[in-house]
């Protein structure tokens, strides 16, 4: 346990009406970790996202980035102390162009990005293909550029840990595969990333350790080969005896 | 170069140099004006171009943050009156109406500021914005027009009720007082500056917040922004802007009354911005000085109907033209060689 924490939280409860949609959850995210999350439709994994993001406030139970409390902070607070979010459906700017989707989010006033974030950027953009100064209609693009459009304008903000909500959905097998590459490379360099993924194969091909959500609270997490081998997650999740 | 850039940018109609060549041909044209209009045109052009940064400001709000406001009159208004109790009581004082002015503008920013922020920060959906500016604006109205009594007074001005304010000092700045050509320049110079510093704003990196709030708010909040705070700064710079037309107004009728505020003085700015095309900051400006145009020669000539007509309007450009007729013709002729010819420059 030397690694450092740099995305926890304790106890944290979420309700909708009567649906309890997270409970009792105690995430712990090292520094510089890729860590999957998995569990069946509507385990929660989305609204643990959305919690971290500030765009739901929890019932009880608190939230850490880089051991300061952020639980009451707005989202753009969040963001700017180093969250980056790519949402479950896709959420680049469609109506602008691939270049003001880049140019989109904030900058310091200093200016720009640290050395390390603007290299992750650079690498996220030449291996998705993306042209920086391209004027085309984001809507205008195939599916899994959009995909790549908003993780390369979530980097172009220079996070320091990235939350991708299911970011292979309707690609194909060859570019969930480009996509697992870029981010296994992102993480060597640094970057921490919390994944929420459905494809074995993807979390396979990524993770370190994968968490288990069932019915809003952790069930299991472990190394991907534990996690895949135990017979309760195959029950409730790979749908296997 | 930097501010250059940010008047050419991509975000308004117009990047080549030809368009530059025709605009400045334009602004010549109307500088000259004095040459080729009487006294009396040039004050009706003045009154044509008045609304303009009432218009802009909507522009900024409705087209380029996608935030409607149905009350922009609401400034105009307490801009209008703030300046005819001010200016009025201080008559004979060479400065009155700058103070005036300036008393005015700062109104619209507190009005708008604190308004906005009970909006914005409460995070008010996006559809109840046109209701509760629409209901401070006829709150405005309904109050001014019970001020008719002599007891409705600020020391030596008459609210006046429906009957309006009248006697409303010109615009002076020391000697000199601003009316028929010197008043057109002042106008011409006021709505010159406010296009092009709203096309500076368009085309700066938050102009280009502007727009991803206008798409997609939460996503533009998950980027660092703080939208709310970015929402509160447009609605005043609109509310700022509605302001200045609402001085314009007065000073050039040296009067107001509460019907500038009512319900369909309220639809007028909308149909402007809706007419010429919301998104593009050109196009409103071009439209809102067509329809003053012909709503004031159509009522000039005694036409009842004036209104009629600009509905009718709005209604059949909202069914063929739905980006707006400037918007959509200025879309058609950048695929056409005029276009090529245009952005070559
Ligand atoms: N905004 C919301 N309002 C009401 N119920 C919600 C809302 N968001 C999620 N839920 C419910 O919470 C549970 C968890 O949903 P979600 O986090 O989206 O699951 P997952 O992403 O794991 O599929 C589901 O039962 C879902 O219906
Ligand atoms: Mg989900």
């Amino acid at each position: 346990m030397t690694t450092h924490s740099i995305v926890r939280t304790s106890a944290l409860e979420k309700r909708f009406g009567g649906i309890v949609a997270t409970q009792d959850v105690d995430l712990d995210i090292p520094e510089g970790e890729l860590r999957c999350i998995i569990g069946p439709n509507g385990a929660g994994k989305s609204t643990l996202f959305a919690l971290l993001c500030g765009i739901h406030a929890p019932d009880s139970g608190n939230i850490f980035l880089k051991d300061r409390d952020i639980t009451a902070l707005p989202s753009f607070r969040r963001v700017r102390l180093g969250l980056g979010l790519t949402f479950q459906t896709n959420r680049a700017f469609h109506e602008l162009t691939v270049r003001q989707n880049l140019e989109a989010p904030f900058r310091l006033p200093q200016g720009g990005r640290s050395s390390t974030s603007e290299k992750r950027y650079q690498y996220a953009l030449s291996t998705f293909g993306l042209d920086m100064t391209s004027d085309v209609p984001a809507r205008e693009l195939p599916h899994h550029r959009l995909q790549w459009l908003e993780i390369a304008m979530v980097l172009a903000g220079g996070p320091d840990v990235l939350l991708l909500d299911e970011p292979t959905a309707g690609l194909s097998p060859e570019e969930t595969l480009q996509t697992a590459r870029v981010l296994r490379h992102l993480n060597d360099d640094g970057l921490t990333i919390i994944v929420v993924e459905h494809d074995i194969a993807f979390v396979r091909e990524v993770a370190e350790r994968v968490t288990v959500l069932h019915q809003g609270a952790i069930f299991a997490e472990g190394t991907v080969a534990d996690i895949t081998a135990h017979d309760d997650v195959r029950r409730i999740y790979l749908g296997q005896a | 170069m930097k501010y250059l850039a940010l008047l050419t940018g991509p975000e308004d109609i117009g990047q080549s140099r030809l368009f530059w060549a025709v605009f400045v041909l334009l602004v010549v044209n109307f500088l000259a004006g004095p040459l080729w209009m009487s006294e009396f045109e040039a004050s009706n052009v003045s009154y044509y171009l008045l609304n303009l940064p009432m218009a802009l400001g909507l522009c900024l709000l409705w087209g380029y943050c996608g935030v409607l406001s149905f009350g922009q009159v609401a400034y105009f208004g307490i801009a209008g009156y703030l300046y005819g109790i001010i200016a009025g009581n201080m008559r004979g004082d060479p400065w009155g109406p700058l103070l005036g002015e300036v008393g005015g503008l700062a109104a619209c920013a507190v009005v708008s500021a604190i308004f906005g922020y009970f909006m914005f920060y409460a995070r008010v959906q996006r559809w109840i914005v046109p209701i509760l500016t629409l209901v401070l604006a006829l709150l405005l109205e309904t109050f001014l027009g019970q001020t008719a009594g002599y007891q409705w007074r600020v020391g030596s001005v008459q609210l006046g009720g429906y009957n309006g304010m009248t006697g409303i000092p010109w615009f002076q700045l020391g000697d000199l007082t601003f009316f028929g050509y010197s008043f057109y320049y002042y106008v011409v110079l006021v709505v010159l500056v406010s296009y092009l510093g709203c096309r500076a704003l368009v085309n700066s990196h938050h102009g280009k917040v502007m727009l991803a709030m206008r798409e997609d708010p939460l996503r533009t909040e998950l980027l660092g922004y703080d939208i709310r705070a970015r929402q509160l700064a447009v609605f005043v710079i609109a509310g700022v802007l509605a302001g200045l037309s609402g001085l314009l107004y007065v000073q050039w009728g040296n009067y107001i009354t509460p019907s500038q505020l009512g319900l369909v003085q309220a639809a007028l700015p909308v149909i402007w911005v809706a007419v010429g095309g919301r998104s593009k900051l050109l196009a409103v400006a071009i439209s809102a000085y067509a329809l003053n145009w012909i709503t004031y020669s159509l009522s000039s000539a005694g036409n009842q109907y004036a209104l009629v007509i600009i509905g009718g309007l709005l209604v059949a450009v909202m069914l063929f033209f739905p980006d707006g007729i400037v918007v959509t013709l200025a879309r058609n002729m950048n695929r056409q060689a005029l276009a090529r010819l245009f952005r070559r420059g």
